[in-house]
């Protein structure tokens, strides 16, 4: 079952053509790794995907299998193979659907079930990690029609998941990613995907700046939480040692704006070893 | 004297001053009476209802406050106050319950005086609430003895006219004033204060001014340290939505001998539209040659990137700002010692943003 399909996708930022017609089919129960060279384009896809303003799509599609109900995309006269392709949902609650991903406000997306793990998780002074934390869920849970959850009832889930993550408790009560090391802020990128437990994940170098015990207990996490017949992760990194904890089914080469080469984890081990421009010239 | 004789905007301390708005204000309609006892906070002390000016007896509880004749100086505003007032005289090691006052205005102008003495060591709280529409016009005299503790809040806001406050402190040595503003109504305000710190005194003068609408609110503030060793601490927040002005004009004055001066100006103005206009002007006046002055003064917008990171964990685009926007304005109401008041405080603002968010 398809979860993403993204066709001839063309974006921009500033005028400046980044993605140039990238192509990439997620099917729900894997995790396709994205590596790159630097301005490759990979933070851009992420962002382009969790619907940044500022990266205007110019050209192509984005098709989600959104995890909870929402009015069905037209059929673009254009494409042909997913316009009658995954049919929709019968009508039962708690089905999937299928939506056009760009259509949708950046908070859409979220409720839609995707989750965007920052390469550089931004700092919110003045407002606590726990309050985020607790608006996000409810937010989305409020959108699913699902019950909100009271302070206490929260608490122990947060707290519950800073512990699988070796998270000090005492950071969810400071000020959102304040202070928090590079390390720090990408476990709490992980705390908070546990705590939201989206469908799709696209973690953008959730690796760096980890330490090599922080590696494995992050890849613990994103094997714990998203490792599911259901749902699908895309891990942008730069170096193979996380696809030591999380391996994945695809490995893409994104380079200039397009995926160049598409392969199994093995090209994985021939990038790291023969490099980028050996690997896709 | 006549609503027309109002200062010139030419003049520096006048020059973001609404005077016409004032001028507006003075010919507003009468209005019914308003309700009051929703704005008093679960307080124990004296509860004062003041009315067009004038304390409402019958209505009030006066606790410690007395009604007497207090004069004003010569400031433009100030100076029609003179009169009949309100006085809160503290002897040495007093501590008195907090007094809380609510000001309405039922349309037209109203004039009042007060004055604030605390012996040395006393300790008091004074929470003061300006709603109604017209013009109230206000002048308050605070002296503090060595060693005093006053905690003032002030919430201004009236739905209609024009709130001004003309402030008079001078304090002691070791004294200690803290006084928050929150401007959270649709009137016009200045809160135009001077401020005179003694050997070793603490002067913490701020709070936040939510404008929006064609509303115009400013603050024009000097603290005087005359004396060495003195602390102050200007923390102001500005908030502008639509075409709506936010002014805020703070002053550290250190006189030659006050060494060992520490004074914090932090000014800050968020912009929620680009229509509308924060004016920023810290000032830094230093004779001194052994002080330490910290100031800052920046206007900006709500940081994009936060605003997408919230929105990318689904947060909505309006409640996202309204949490960055809670956490601006708060850093000036956290310095509200009393929990009920802060929070009483901070809910206004709260209400501010939903209705302007
Ligand atoms: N805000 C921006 N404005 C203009 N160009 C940008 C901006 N952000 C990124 N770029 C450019 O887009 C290209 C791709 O960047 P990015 O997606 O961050 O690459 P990667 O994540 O693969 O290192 C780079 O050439 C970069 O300079
Ligand atoms: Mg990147």
């Amino acid at each position: 079952m398809t979860m993403l399909n993204i066709e001839n996708l063309h974006a921009e930022i500033d005028g400046k053509e980044i993605l140039k017609g990238l192509s990439l089919t997620v099917n729900a129960g894997e995790v396709h790794a994205i590596m790159g060279p630097n301005g490759a384009g990979k933070s851009t896809l992420g962002y382009v995907l969790g619907g940044r303003p500022g990266y205007e799509v110019t050209a192509g599609s984005v098709r989600f299998l959104s995890s909870v109900r929402a009015e069905p995309v037209e059929a673009h006269a254009t494409e042909g193979a997913l316009a009658s392709g995954p049919s929709t949902s019968s009508g039962r609650a708690g089905e999937c659907e299928w939506i056009d991903l760009l259509e949708l406000a950046p908070h859409e997306r979220a409720v839609a079930g995707l989750f965007l793990g920052f390469q550089y998780p931004v700092e919110i002074p003045g407002v606590s990690n726990v309050q985020f934390l607790r608006e996000a869920l409810n937010a989305q849970r409020g959108q699913r029609d699902e019950k909100p959850l009271s302070g206490a009832e929260f608490l122990k889930l947060a707290r519950e998941e800073a512990r699988k993550l070796d998270m000090d408790a005492e950071m969810l009560k400071r000020p959102v990613n304040v202070g928090f090391s590079g390390g720090e802020k990408k476990r709490n990128e992980m705390v908070q995907m546990g705590i939201v437990d989206p469908k799709f994940a696209i973690l953008d170098e959730t690796d760096s700046g980890l330490d090599i015990d922080a590696l494995r207990i992050v890849g613990d996490g994103i094997n714990r939480i998203m490792r599911a017949p259901d749902k699908a992760v895309l891990l942008i990194t730069h170096y193979q040692r996380l696809l030591d904890y999380v391996k994945p089914d695809f490995v893409h080469v994104l380079d200039g704006g397009v995926i160049t080469r598409t392969g199994g984890p093995e090209l994985a081990h021939e990038l790291e070893r023969a490099g980028y421009s050996q690997v896709t010239a | 004297m006549s609503v027309m004789e109002l200062p010139s905007t030419r003049e520096e301390a006048w020059r973001w001053a609404d005077t016409a708005g004032i001028a507006a204000a003075a010919a507003l309609p009468q209005i019914a009476g308003v309700e009051t006892d929703g704005w008093f906070l679960d307080l124990p002390g004296a509860r004062i209802v003041v009315v067009d000016g004038v304390v409402d007896q019958a209505v009030s509880n006066l606790g410690r406050v007395v009604l007497r004749q207090v004069d004003a100086d010569d400031h433009a505003l100030a100076a029609r106050t003179s009169g009949p007032g309100w006085a809160l005289h503290l002897d040495a090691d007093a501590a008195a319950d907090p007094v809380q006052i609510v000001h309405v205005a039922t349309g037209a102008a109203n004039h009042l005086p007060a004055e604030i003495v605390l012996g040395d060591n006393a300790v008091a709280q004074v929470v003061e609430t300006y709603i109604g529409s017209g013009w109230a016009n206000r002048f308050t005299r605070t002296t503090l003895g060595s060693a005093a503790r006053l905690m003032r809040s002030v919430r201004l806001v009236q739905e209609a006219g024009f709130t001004s406050l003309r402030e008079e402190a001078t304090l002691g040595t070791g004294a200690s004033l803290i006084t928050v503003f929150l401007g959270a109504g649709v009137a016009g305000t200045r809160i135009d204060a001077r401020i005179v710190a003694g050997e070793g005194a603490y002067a913490d003068y701020g709070g936040a001014l939510l404008t929006a609408g064609e509303q115009r609110q400013e603050c024009f503030v000097r603290i005087h340290h005359a004396e060495p060793n003195g602390q102050s601490k200007q923390v102001w927040r500005a908030v502008a939505a639509d075409r709506s002005a936010a002014s805020l004009a703070a002053a550290v004055e250190v006189a030659r001998h006050a060494q060992k001066t520490d004074g914090e100006q932090s000014l800050r103005g968020l912009l929620l539209q680009r229509t509308a206009t924060v004016n920023l002007k810290p000032e830094l006046e230093i004779f001194a040659d052994d002080v330490k002055c910290a100031h800052g003064a920046t206007v900006g917008e709500l940081d994009a990137r936060a605003l997408f990171y919230m929105q990318s964990r689904g947060i909505s685009p309006a409640r996202a700002q309204a949490l960055l926007t809670h956490a601006f304005v708060v850093d000036a109401l956290d310095r509200i010692g009393d929990a009920v008041v802060r929070d009483a405080f901070v809910a206004d603002a709260d209400a501010w943003l939903e209705r302007a968010l």
